[in-house]
């Protein structure tokens, strides 16, 4: 039996620092101030690392990553796991290409080729959401092995729907999106308002959180638990084909390869912001952090011109370091 | 056997055990009680070696004993029954005994030595009088079958001092019995036991003597024999509890609320029909797995129900799920209330306001409106009196396990629900929240709200209810009001069959 | 009575889904082409197996104390890239060999050392090392594809008792799993560790000890599995082992293991599994089916797989439904 007694404040100068420490680490934005710490430290000795074009290029690294990660992070909250979006990203950016490409789409030159293309990427994503939340919650599948298999058999599907090959000669329309970077920022700050006031500000939030904390007392308190988890797969499948547009549109093609290797970036973001993948715990705001902190380093490191390889070894520790600062901080709490 | 000296254990400079001294003497079973947060289950992990006192030390046999671990402990005789069994239930009983200590085909070769261990555990399967094969997985046990491997496996380590924590919670009452007849065995063999349990009747029947503690000090060590139930429990809780039950006062019933008619479910109840009027407490008697529990999951929708028909307030509410039926007024306090009944990790404000968030949703995007649910939590807070020292913020899992009893109840209550289920309510809850409890459930009654009461405590149900349904083996087989109650009866009619076999 | 009767017998039949499966495949495929019920395809399909089917033992270690490694593909990478370079600077087969197994149990204690010691779920850990390996073994190897040495082949297609190396190597890990998970007693504590660690650590078990052990093993069968793909294709390429891990846990799963814990088997669970797998992309093969589909079919034919494992389980529910008399 653990005394339900709350521990004296510590006090004296000496707990002062201790506390300020404390505090910073139990502090919501801790992940902000370290993203910015990290940039002043590194900004004197990274050559053009604060300038216009750099920060363009920073945004529009984050942005699709960003948009991938929100919906992770709902499915997270809500106790799921979600593998597949990496493979809605390249499955979505096939077939849109397949549709608005004017050298073989199937609708090249139709004046209503972007709107189909944008839609039909739309739909595969709520496609994949919507057999991953079939899979979990009328079959109930572990999410972690569901959403591996629809992993493996959507990415395969975009490989073979292109034989590997990429799809180039997307419509002026549609790549416009890629070259005007407001317009990007609009979508992911719109979505990511979407998705911060579904959580706080919404019946539909508090039913995520409750079943992330325990679905058998959700259930029995009235919460309509299957629909809550199969919408919320849908929306993460939304939001990883939201972000399928913004890469396709940023490169130019589509690519059944697209974002095969951000996996790492999209978990590791939302876990760096603080969302906990044992369910309840997480904040939309912290994974705009992580994702804030995960595309400072892979910016200046390759400003620094360190290789690819380098810099994935990095992002692998950055991510173990946030994970150890996460365990030491729920100790923290714990004790408190 | 075991003796305690002036132990003392702080938790973040807070003092949770002051000077306890107390001895076992070889061959007794000694009763621990208190009420929850006393101290009991600190002081046992400091045997245990889970945790290490800041003062104080301990004697085993005459030497000192002091483990770091509660393989230590096991090592020198001492052997723990967690009121949590643990089992592995993917295991066999045999590897369940042997799990700590596996014995080799050789010393050299670190092959398990299969016969030996199955051998072993038949051996000892025969003294706590279970007749299973030792390969049966522990999956396939019932709870009481599982109670008896945890004995088996403190024998297995050839004990001296067996700890038992509530080891009867889940028990039936022939199970209970049957456990009773070991340890009363196990004592004439001269085997020393310490007993917790929240069961005083047990206590007293059990043990050779009873030590009281009370906010971390031990209050009392007598011989049994000189001492009774009442004088027990005001030692625990520091004054007399004179009226542990609120009266049943001027309470009156009025129209049907919730109507049952004949209902029935293979293999777990057959043919139940009742009526609950408005501001009536209706008690339902019965035995672990009579199918009360069932019933109750039944009523709420939870389980399915092939025959019958429900009625809430005249309207038939059949097929509806759980969702449908609380907006309809219905609410069900389950028996398990760490894995149904809250969101541990969740705050307190959420837990109390999950049932009731969409009362507080507008629109067809569902936008709550927080300061109406912050108010509602507020008073309602108040309403159970739960303990004003914790937060809001504060997850639950932080709460003792009556204030936690009082979130669930709050939860429902905020909903104001026309129909309370209540499975055993007051279990693993010290005596003054129950006190806080009843009255609770008496003020609801007063005012109008119709409750359904399942207890495994007799007491419980004379002292609160204004009729009793007794359930065995899924049929209501006796029906009393308040003037005909008779424990007795009420026994006899649970019972039956089951002494009669 | 009749309904119980049914569930039996469904659930009977459920359970040896994966036994089904594979029946069904062998058939199929036996059907549509000569060339593949015959000894020598056999053969075939144990050594393309032997790999993936090594990996997913080890993974197996893993998912019984209901953990993950995302990292093994990273740790047979690293492994064969040291191996390589060793190799190709002249040191001897039997003194490289060690060093790569070696160094397969030193990065699994490293997950291991950041999840029993930090508390951290395994999940995160491989991940992150996942990433961090790749990184680290294109480094060691600059991104360069290396050929290995003639020696390296010859293993691979040495025979003894007409059987190839890679098979009996297979064999060996197999069996040896399989008598450590169900005859000593840190086999059986996997077990326990996996239903209920905290059950485990009030035993007096070391949850802790058992679960840097699977980490060790899973690491130690990755870089033996990366020996094994080396012996058949002599050369590091920069992709060695990519996604190899999704295989091993599907073959596991496939296999009947609990991502939960506790529950599982290495015979003939993941070896089936893993040949399962295999065979129907050796059956693909045979039928000379555009390779782009070989994922979609295997990534299908899991996903069965683990519908009719949450089907059975269901049942399994349904007729474990407390039932607390008997009617007469």
């Amino acid at each position: 039996m653990t005394p339900n007694v709350v521990a004296p404040p510590v006090s004296g100068p000496a707990g002062g620092i201790l506390s300020g420490l404390r505090r910073l680490l139990t502090s919501e934005s801790l992940v902000l101030w370290l993203a910015l710490a990290y940039a002043a430290t590194l900004a004197p000795f990274t050559p053009g690392f604060v300038s216009a074009s750099n920060g363009q290029a920073l945004l529009a690294y984050a942005l699709p990553i960003l948009t991938a990660s929100l919906g992770l992070t709902l499915v997270l909250i809500l106790g799921g796991m979600d593998l597949s979006v990496t493979a809605v990203i390249s499955l979505a950016s096939v077939v849109g290409g397949r549709i608005m490409s004017a050298e073989e789409g199937w609708m090249a030159g139709s004046p209503l080729a972007v709107p189909a293309g944008v839609a039909a990427m739309l739909l595969v994503g709520a496609g994949v959401g919507a057999v991953n939340g079939w899979v979990v919650t009328a079959c109930r599948v572990p999410a972690f092995i569901a959403t591996l298999a629809t992993l493996m058999l959507f990415s395969g599907l975009a490989l073979w729907m292109t034989q590997s090959r990429k799809i180039g000669g997307l419509p002026p329309g549609f790549v416009l999106l890629g070259q005007r970077l407001w317009m990007a920022t609009a979508i992911t700050a719109g979505v990511a308002a979407l998705a911060q006031a579904a959580l706080s500000r919404t019946l539909y939030g508090q039913w995520v959180r409750a079943i992330g904390y325990n679905p058998r007392a959700a259930r029995i308190s009235g919460v309509p638990v299957h629909r809550v988890t199969f919408a919320t797969y849908v929306a993460c499948g939304l939001f990883a084909a939201v972000s399928s547009i913004l890469f396709t549109a940023a490169l130019e093609t589509g690519n059944p390869e697209m974002a095969r290797d951000n996996l790492l970036d999209v978990v590791g973001a939302v876990v760096i912001g603080g969302t906990s993948l044992y369910g309840g715990r997480g904040r939309i705001l912290g994974t705009v952090f992580g994702v804030l902190f995960l595309s400072l380093v892979d910016n200046s490191l390759n400003l620094l011109g360190l290789t690819f390889y380098n810099i994935t070894m990095i992002k692998g520790g950055v991510i173990l370091g946030a994970a150890l600062m996460d365990a030491l901080r729920n100790r923290l709490l714990a004790a408190a | 056997m075991i003796g305690f000296r002036n132990i003392t254990k702080r938790f973040f400079g807070v003092p949770v055990l002051r000077d306890v001294s107390f001895a076992v003497p070889p061959g007794h079973t000694v009763g621990l009680v208190g009420e929850n947060g006393a101290g009991k289950s600190t002081l046992m992990n400091i045997l245990g070696g889970n945790l290490q006192p800041d003062a104080g030390s301990m004697l085993l046999d005459g030497r000192p004993y002091a483990p770091r671990t509660p393989r230590d402990a096991a090592r020198s005789g001492v052997a723990f029954i967690h009121q949590e069994l643990n089992l592995f239930p993917n295991l066999s009983i045999a590897e369940n005994v042997f799990v700590a200590g596996f014995p080799r085909r050789a010393r050299w070769l670190p092959l398990l030595d299969r016969r030996r261990i199955h051998d072993r555990t038949r051996e000892l399967l025969a003294q706590v009088e279970l007749s299973r094969p030792p390969e049966t997985p522990v999956e396939h046990l019932s709870a009481g079958e599982r109670q008896l491997v945890e004995i088996a496996k403190a024998l297995a380590l050839d004990a001296r001092l067996i700890l038992l924590d509530e080891p009867t919670t889940s028990l039936t009452d022939v199970e209970k019995a049957l456990l009773f007849g070991i340890m009363a065995r196990l004592r004439s063999r001269g085997l020393s036991m310490i007993y917790i349990s929240h069961s005083l009747g047990h206590v007293l029947r059990l043990c050779d003597s009873v030590a009281v503690m009370r906010d971390g000090t031990l209050v009392a060590h007598q011989s049994a024999a000189a001492l009774d139930t009442d004088r027990i429990v005001s030692w625990m809780v520091g004054r007399e509890i004179r009226q542990l039950y609120p009266g049943r006062g001027d309470r009156t019933t009025g129209a049907v609320a919730l109507e049952a008619r004949g209902l029935s479910q293979s293999g777990t109840v057959s043919d139940i029909s009742f009526e609950l009027r408005r501001g009536e407490i209706l008690g339902i008697a019965g035995l672990m797995g009579s199918g009360r529990s069932e019933l109750a999951r039944i009523l709420f929708g939870l389980d399915p129900c092939a025959a019958g028909e429900i009625r809430l307030d005249g309207e038939p509410i059949h097929g509806l799920p759980p969702r449908e039926r609380i907006r309809r007024g219905l609410a069900f306090l389950t028996e398990d209330r760490r894995a149904e009944g809250l969101c541990l990790e969740a705050s307190i404000a959420d837990n109390l306001s999950l049932v009731s968030w969409p009362r507080f949703a507008t629109g067809p995007l569902g936008l709550l409106r927080r300061r109406d649910a912050g108010a509602a939590v507020t008073g309602m807070r108040e309403a159970v009196r739960l303990t004003t020292s914790a937060r809001d913020t504060q997850p639950v899992k932080t709460l003792s396990g009556g204030n936690q009893q009082k979130v669930v109840l709050g939860k429902w209550l905020l909903n104001r629900p026309g129909v309370l289920l209540l499975d055993e309510p007051t279990r693993g809850i010290d005596v003054g929240a129950k006190q806080e409890v009843y009255r609770l459930i008496a003020d609801l009654a007063r005012q109008g709200t119709a409750i359904l009461m399942i207890s495994s405590e007799l007491e419980e149900l004379t002292g609160l209810c204004d009729r009793i349904l007794v359930m065995r083996r899924g049929r209501i087989r006796d029906a009393m009001a308040a003037q005909e109650f008779d424990r007795e009866r009420i026994l006899r009619a649970a019972l039956h069959d089951e002494t009669a076999a | 009575m009749k309904p119980v009767l049914q569930h039996s017998a469904v659930l009977r039949l459920l359970h040896q889904a994966p036994l089904l499966l594979f029946a069904v495949v062998l058939l199929g495929f036996g059907a549509l082409s000569p060339a593949f019920l015959t000894v020598a395809n056999g053969v075939n399909i144990l050594v393309q197996t032997a790999s993936t089917g090594i990996l997913a033992v080890g993974m197996t270690f893993v998912l019984l104390t209901a953990g993950v490694d995302l990292s093994v593909g990273s740790i047979l990478f690293v492994s064969a890239a040291v191996g390589g370079k060793l190799l190709l600077s002249g040191w001897p087969l039997a003194g490289t060999l060690p060093v790569m197994v070696a160094i397969g149990a030193a990065l699994g204690a490293l997950n291991a050392v950041f999840i029993t010691r930090f508390a951290i779920m395994a999940f995160v850990v491989t991940l992150a090392t996942r990433y961090f390996g790749r990184g680290l073994g294109l480094r060691i190897t600059e991104t360069r594809a290396m050929n290995l040495p003639e020696g390296m082949y010859q293993l691979g297609a040495a025979h003894w008792l007409g059987v190839p190396l890679p098979v009996w190597v297979f064999a060996l890990v197999g069996l040896l799993a399989h008598g450590v998970l169900t005859r000593t007693a840190f086999g059986r504590h996997v077990y326990a560790v996996g239903a209920d660690p905290e059950a485990a650590r009030k035993a007096g078990l070391y949850p802790e000890r058992v679960i840097f052990a699977v980490f060790v093993i899973c690491g130690g069968c990755a870089a033996v599995a990366g020996i094994v793909t080396l012996s058949q294709a002599p050369a590091v390429s920069p992709g060695l082992g990519n996604n190899r891990e999704f295989m091993a846990i599907a073959a596991a799963v496939l296999g009947g293991t609990s991502l939960f814990g506790g529950r599982g088997a290495v015979l003939p669970g993941t070896v089936l599994g893993a040949l399962l797998i295999q065979t129907i992309e050796n059956g693909l093969n045979i039928l000379n089916v555009n390779p782009y589909l070989y994922p979609i079919v295997t990534s299908g034919v899991i996903l069965l797989a683990v519908l009719l494992d949450a089907a059975r389980c269901r049942v399994l529910a349904e007729a474990g439904r407390r039932r607390i008399f008997v009617e007469s």
